[in-house]
C-alpha cells in the first residue's frame, strides 16, 4: 500500500454476544475474533443475521448479552460516533453514502473527527488510493454507479485511518469484475499491510479465496469456523454454500 | 404591478419562515405544527421590547432569541421524550398541533385578543421598476437576501452546516463517521428557531398590525412552499416561498383575498399530482 491509509490493527472480538431488536435476539451465543493483518470473513444464508451481528460490533444495534471489545478497550452499546473515534471503520451494506452532498463533502464527513487541516491531506492519500474519483469530486454521491458508490464508501471510513475495518456485503450489486478487484486488491491489502478486516460476503467462494478464518452463521448462531482449506473440505459448508444446497441451520440446544 | 410588490414581500417573509422549516424537518425528522405559535410569540416579544422604547429593528435580536430558545425547549422537553418513544412520526405531528393550539391562545390569554402594532412607521417610500415598495419592505427584503446567503454559506462551506446535511441524508451513518447527530441536532433547532423567531417579526412588521393568531392559518403557506420546493430541501424552500408569495398575493387582485391561502393549497395540489416530490426533492426525499 503506497500510502498509509489505515493503522496497524487491533483484535475486535465478541464473546458471548447476543443482540437484536426490541429487546428480541437475533443473533446469540456469538463468540467471534478478528485479529490485525487477517482478513476475517463472516458467511451464511439470508436471514442469518450477519449484518445484524456486525451493526451490534459497531454500536448500531442494541447489544443484549456478552461484550464487544477492541484492544483491551470494552466497547459494548459504545455510540457508533465514539466507536468510530476509537479506530472502527464501519461500512454499511446499504446506505454507505450520503446522495445528496458530493464526493469531496462525503470525504470530508469521513474526517470530521479530524481538526481542519488535516482534512486535505487525508483526502489527497484517499484518492491516491481510489483514483478513479479524483475525477467526480463534485458529482453528487447519489449520481454514482455501484463500484464509484462502494470506493466513495470506503474512501469515507479511510478518511479516520482506522485499526479495524467492519465491512458488511461490499461487493453487493457490484459487477464481477469490479467485485475481485476490490476483494483481491483493496480488502486483502488492508490485511496484508496490518490492519484488521471483518467482513460480511454473500460470495462464499470470494471470501474464501482472500479470507485467513471464516465463520459461518445460520439461524443467528456461528455453526462453522475455520481455515478457507478446512471449510472447502467440510461436505456441510460445501454443499451449503459450493455446491447450492440446503441452508445452514442452528445446531439444536 | 402593486400585487406583485406585495407578492415580493410575502414571498420574502415567506422564503425566511420556510427556509427555517425545512430545515428543521429535514435534520430533526420533526414536522414541526407549532412552527407558527412560536413565530408569533417572538413577535410579541419583539413587540413588548419596542414598548420599552427600544428600536423595533434591535427589539428584534429579543424575538430571534425568543425563537431560538422555544424551539430547543420544545425538541429538548416534548418532541425529543416522544421520539425516545419510538412512537409513530405522526403521534410528534398531533404533539405539535397541540403545542401550536396552546402557543396560540395561551399567548392570547396573556396578551389580549386586541390588535398592536410596533411604534415605527413603513418608512419613506421608493419607486423602481413600476414597484412602490416602502424603507421597511425593502429591509425585510434585505434580511430575506441575507438569511439565504447565509443559510447557503452554512449548508455548503461550514463544518456544522455540511454535518447538518450529512445528518438530515443518513442519520446512522454520520454517527458511524464520527458525527455527534445529537448535537446537530440540537444546534438546528436553535438555528432555525432563530429563523422561525425573525421570520415572526418580519411578518408582523410588513402585516402593520397583529394579533395573538393572526399566524394561525400561517403553517398552510409554510407547508404549501415546503412541499412545491421538495420536503427537506432548504433550496426549494426558498424557490416554494417565491412561487407561494407571489401566487396568493396576484390572486388576491382579481379575486377575494380571504381566499388566498386556497390559492396556495391549489399549488401545492396540482404540484403534488405531477411531482409529488416537489421541484428540488428526490424520489427518496418522498
Amino acid at each position: 500500500m503506497s500510502v498509509e491509509l489505515s493503522k496497524k490493527g487491533l483484535i475486535l472480538s465478541a464473546t458471548g454476544l447476543a443482540a437484536g431488536y426490541d429487546g428480541r435476539a437475533i443473533v446469540s451465543g456469538i463468540n467471534i475474533e478478528a485479529t490485525p493483518g487477517k482478513v476475517v470473513s463472516i458467511v451464511g444464508p439470508n436471514g442469518s443475521g450477519k449484518s445484524t451481528l456486525l451493526k451490534s460490533l459497531v454500536g448500531v444495534v442494541k447489544v443484549l448479552d456478552g461484550s464487544v471489545k477492541v484492544g483491551e478497550k470494552t466497547i459494548t452499546n459504545m455510540p457508533p460516533e465514539e466507536v468510530a473515534k476509537i479506530g472502527v471503520g464501519y461500512v454499511p451494506q446499504i446506505d454507505d453514502v450520503f446522495p445528496p452532498l458530493s464526493v469531496k463533502e462525503n470525504l470530508e464527513i469521513g474526517g470530521y473527527l479530524l481538526k481542519r487541516n488535516e482534512i486535505h491531506g487525508r483526502i489527497d492519500a484517499v484518492l491516491e488510493f481510489f483514483p478513479k474519483l479524483k475525477v467526480m469530486m463534485s458529482r453528487k454521491a447519489g449520481k454514482l454507479s455501484g463500484g464509484e458508490r462502494k470506493m466513495l464508501a470506503m474512501g469515507r471510513v479511510l478518511m479516520l485511518s482506522p485499526s479495524v475495518l467492519v465491512l458488511d456485503e461490499p461487493t453487493a450489486n457490484l459487477a464481477p469484475i469490479v467485485a475481485t478487484q476490490l476483494l483481491e486488491e483493496y480488502i486483502r491489502g488492508f490485511a496484508d499491510f496490518g490492519s484488521t478486516v471483518l467482513l460480511v460476503e454473500q460470495r462464499a467462494k470470494a471470501a474464501l479465496r482472500i479470507s485467513d478464518h471464516t465463520y459461518v452463521l445460520g439461524g443467528g448462531r456461528v455453526v462453522l469456523e475455520g481455515a478457507p482449506g478446512d471449510l472447502q473440505n467440510n461436505p456441510i459448508f460445501v454443499e451449503s454454500f459450493l455446491g447450492g444446497g440446503a441452508a445452514l441451520r442452528a445446531p439444536k440446544e | 404591478m402593486s400585487s406583485f410588490g406585495f407578492g415580493l414581500i410575502s414571498a420574502a417573509v415567506l422564503a425566511i419562515a420556510t427556509v427555517g422549516f425545512t430545515m428543521q424537518f429535514a435534520v430533526t425528522n420533526v414536522l414541526n405544527l407549532a412552527y407558527g405559535s412560536i413565530m408569533i410569540n417572538s413577535a410579541f416579544v419583539t413587540y413588548y421590547v419596542n414598548e420599552h422604547g427600544v428600536n423595533a429593528w434591535v427589539a428584534l435580536i429579543g424575538g430571534v432569541l425568543t425563537g431560538a430558545i422555544a424551539s430547543w425547549v420544545l425538541n429538548r422537553f416534548v418532541y425529543t421524550p416522544f421520539q425516545k418513544r419510538n412512537l409513530a412520526p405522526i403521534t410528534v405531528v398531533i404533539v405539535s398541533l397541540g403545542i401550536d393550539l396552546m402557543g396560540t391562545f395561551g399567548l392570547q390569554a396573556i396578551v389580549g385578543g386586541g390588535y398592536v402594532s410596533f411604534s415605527q412607521n413603513q418608512g419613506r417610500e421608493f419607486h423602481f421598476a413600476g414597484l412602490l415598495l416602502s424603507s421597511l419592505q425593502l429591509i425585510v427584503i434585505g434580511i430575506c437576501a441575507v438569511v439565504l446567503v447565509g443559510v447557503h454559506g452554512l449548508l455548503k462551506y461550514t463544518r456544522l452546516g455540511k454535518a447538518m446535511r450529512a445528518t438530515s441524508a443518513n442519520k446512522n451513518l454520520a454517527r458511524n463517521s464520527g458525527v455527534k447527530t445529537q448535537f446537530i441536532i440540537s444546534t438546528t433547532w436553535l438555528i432555525s428557531g432563530a429563523l422561525c423567531g425573525l421570520a415572526g417579526t418580519v411578518f408582523a412588521m410588513n402585516a402593520g398590525v397583529f394579533e395573538a393568531t393572526s399566524a394561525q392559518l400561517y403553517i398552510v403557506l409554510l407547508l404549501a412552499a415546503m412541499f412545491l420546493g421538495g420536503p427537506g430541501e432548504p433550496y426549494g424552500a426558498m424557490f416554494g416561498a417565491l412561487i407561494i408569495g407571489l401566487s396568493t398575493e396576484i390572486s388576491a387582485a382579481y379575486i377575494n383575498p380571504d381566499y388566498k391561502d386556497v390559492i396556495a393549497f391549489i399549488a401545492l395540489i396540482v404540484m403534488l399530482m405531477f411531482r409529488p416530490f416537489g421541484i428540488f426533492g428526490s424520489e427518496k426525499t418522498n
